[in-house]
């Protein structure tokens, strides 16, 4: 069985192997030269406030340098991508092309149990599809490891901006390429197993699929653990004074801003630049805004997740996918019992 | 004799749908058996029960004893050739006989490879390029190869040319004659099987009109001509399965164990073909008759 599943799986591996082998020859290409820019930047031995200018001008002229900019963005989206075009092109057809040429026939009458013919087929193929993603992901997390130190130490700039809590970081970078993958492996399968037609299989799995990409950043990781709240003072919280949001939380370097805004002394959340210190932030008052704001009672008030929280929210949101995964696996096999082929 | 297929209050539903309904058949061992009916007959749904492709709604099947599909040992003992003779488009002959060696512990490598030798098939070649008759032997290599003692075949000639089905017919009497199976194939068509069964079931609407050895049907079988009188004056003994009638001759076929013996019938053989007709058309008289007298009873 271990065979045929090669056989009949043979030129998506190796398709797969060569996308592989080309994106790894891409990043050994360019990334031992973006570690030496880091390495010879003023970041390399850099103190204090000196850190964050170092790594936004590091940033900055990386942006403006091919093709640093063309290869992160490259990156992030193939990594995305990937489990979409597993569950589309491994996970859809292998039970609706069956079902639709009616192979299954063939298949199914040699001597071993369908249960086992599904067992071996989803298992090493779903391994597979785990493999491929988290491969790309290594070796991106690699290559780009320059440009996380950079924005950790503040910098930023248009493009190189999300810091390793941002919904296209978390999602690409540690451990939740194995669950998306595996996720959009079994959502493909389970498609094709219920709707029986490869191409229209397809097409629910690429819906649902990115459907469900949207919906964990914005709905669902904020949910994961309830996050912690605090209240700071407007100077500490390094208000951006456009929108009234805190663009650190004091204390906690790194943390992951769910919500901020400021309060009056009432508690009630503001959602304008108070009028007594428009003045302030045009530079026409000596006072500071943030002196400003605070000499009349206001403060900051901060929902976010400590940065020490990444690790058990990659946990959560990689086993609800693998969870998920496995129940599509089981409805699989439910759907091809015999009382409804 | 024991029974290869033993089905009893054998259904089976799609949806709300029946498709085989109180089927009780058995299928005895050391027989080609054709199983003929009309379109829709249940053949298909009574041979993939039999197989285990599908589970019953209703009563209970056993194949060679067991439960179909059971385990590895049961799949091992019966192989099956569908409608249409599916194999994979994308994998050469070779593969698909490594593919017969991997799956199946009694493999027969050399069966195999003779076969695929004698009938000309390129190992190289895509399954997928291959004509109709040829990927029909190459699924009929892959299900005798493995050594099976049931061999089901569902309408394995429907879609080959003449020629085409008259070679595999013989290719598969072969096989069968090397390899002392029992066989159980399903057609429409009463001119394929008489080439090769050796024993006949008729089954109409999911009931069995008519089973047992074909030499046994002929001879017990008699088409009667002579003037026209009303066959229910006929003795005890014979059974009229069909009448036609014109202005002044009447012609039966009827079913009898002893000689007819009245002297104003011109007696002749009947031919399976005839039979077989003969049995579906009573069941679609018996059908239409059910239905008018229900359309009555509604008025």
């Amino acid at each position: 069985m271990i065979w045929l599943t090669w056989r009949q799986f043979r030129v998506q591996a190796l398709t797969a192997a060569a996308a592989l082998a080309a994106f790894a020859i891409l990043l050994a290409v360019t990334g031992p030269h973006l570690a030496s820019r880091y390495a010879a930047s003023a970041i390399t031995g850099c103190h204090g406030f000196g850190c964050q200018s170092a790594a936004i001008t590091f940033l900055s002229q990386l942006q403006a340098t091919s093709p640093y900019a063309v290869v992160y963005l490259l990156g992030l989206a193939l990594i995305l991508v990937a489990p979409a075009i597993i569950g589309i092109f491994w996970g859809a057809p292998l039970i609706a092309r069956e079902l639709e040429t009616r192979t299954f026939a063939l298949a199914w009458n040699q001597s071993i149990t369908r249960t086992r013919w599904l067992v071996v087929k989803l298992t090493l193929t779903g391994l597979a599809a785990m493999a491929v993603t988290e491969a790309l992901s290594l070796m991106y997390v690699w290559w780009a490891h320059p440009i996380g130190k950079a924005i950790d130490l503040g910098g930023s700039t248009s493009l190189f901006s999300g810091g390793r809590f941002s919904s296209l970081v978390f999602a690409t970078h540690g451990i939740t390429p194995l669950g998306y993958a595996a996720f959009a492996f079994a959502l493909g399968s389970a498609a094709g197993a219920l709707i029986r037609r490869t191409v229209p299989a397809m097409a629910v799995t690429l819906a649902i699929f990115a459907a469900v990409q949207i919906a964990m950043p914005l709905g669902v990781r904020p949910h994961l653990i309830p996050p912690d709240h605090t209240v700071a003072t407007i100077e500490s919280a390094e208000l951006d004074f456009g929108n009234l949001t805190a663009t650190v939380v004091p204390g906690r370097p790194g943390a992951w801003i769910l919500s901020s805004g400021a309060i009056n002394h009432a508690g009630q959340t503001v959602t304008n630049l108070p009028v007594a210190c428009q003045a302030s932030v045009l530079g026409l008052k000596p006072s500071s805004p943030s002196q400003c704001m605070e000499s009349h009672g206001f403060r900051e008030a901060i929902t976010y997740e400590p940065a020490n929280r990444y690790w058990p929210l990659q946990w959560i949101e990689t086993g609800i996918f693998l969870v998920l995964a496995l129940a599509l696996a089981g409805f699989c096999f439910w759907r091809l019992g015999r009382r409804r082929i | 004799m024991s029974a290869v297929i033993a089905a009893d209050g054998l259904g089976k539903r799609y949806r709300r749908k029946w498709a085989l309904t109180d089927c009780t058949l058995s299928v005895p061992a050391g027989h080609v058996v054709g199983l003929v009916g009309p379109n829709g007959a249940g053949k298909t749904t009574l041979l993939s029960l039999a197989t285990g492709l599908l589970a019953p709604d209703a009563g209970t099947i056993e194949v060679l004893g067991g439960r179909p599909a059971a385990g590895p040992a049961q799949l091992a003992r019966v192989g099956f050739l569908a409608q249409d003779a599916p194999v994979y488009a994308g994998l050469s002959v070779a593969d698909h006989l490594k593919l017969g060696a991997r799956l199946n512990p009694g493999w027969d490598t050399g069966l195999a490879r003779g076969r695929v030798d004698r009938l000309d098939l390129d190992p190289g070649q895509k399954a997928g390029t291959l004509s109709g008759g040829q990927r029909a032997q190459l699924a009929l290599t892959l299900a005798v190869a493995k050594r099976p003692e049931l061999l089901i075949l569902d309408e394995p000639v429907a879609s080959l040319d003449p020629l085409a089905r008259r070679e595999f017919l013989q290719d598969l009497m072969e096989a069968v004659a090397e390899q002392e199976l029992s066989v159980v194939l399903s057609s429409h068509l009463v001119a394929d099987l008489e080439r090769v069964c050796d024993y006949l079931i008729v089954l109409v609407a999911s009931r069995v009109r008519v089973a047992g050895p074909v030499d046994e049907l002929l001879a017990v079988h008699h088409l009667l001509s002579g003037p026209r009188r009303d066959p229910a004056t006929l003795p005890d003994g014979l059974e009229v399965i069909s009448a036609s009638h014109t202005d002044v001759q009447t012609t039966l076929l009827v079913r009898t164990s002893g000689p007819v013996l009245d002297p104003a019938w011109t007696v002749s053989e009947v031919a399976l073909e005839d039979l077989v007709l003969a049995y579906m058309s009573q069941a679609a008289g018996r059908r239409r008759r059910d239905n008018r007298r229900h359309l009555e009873v509604q008025k």
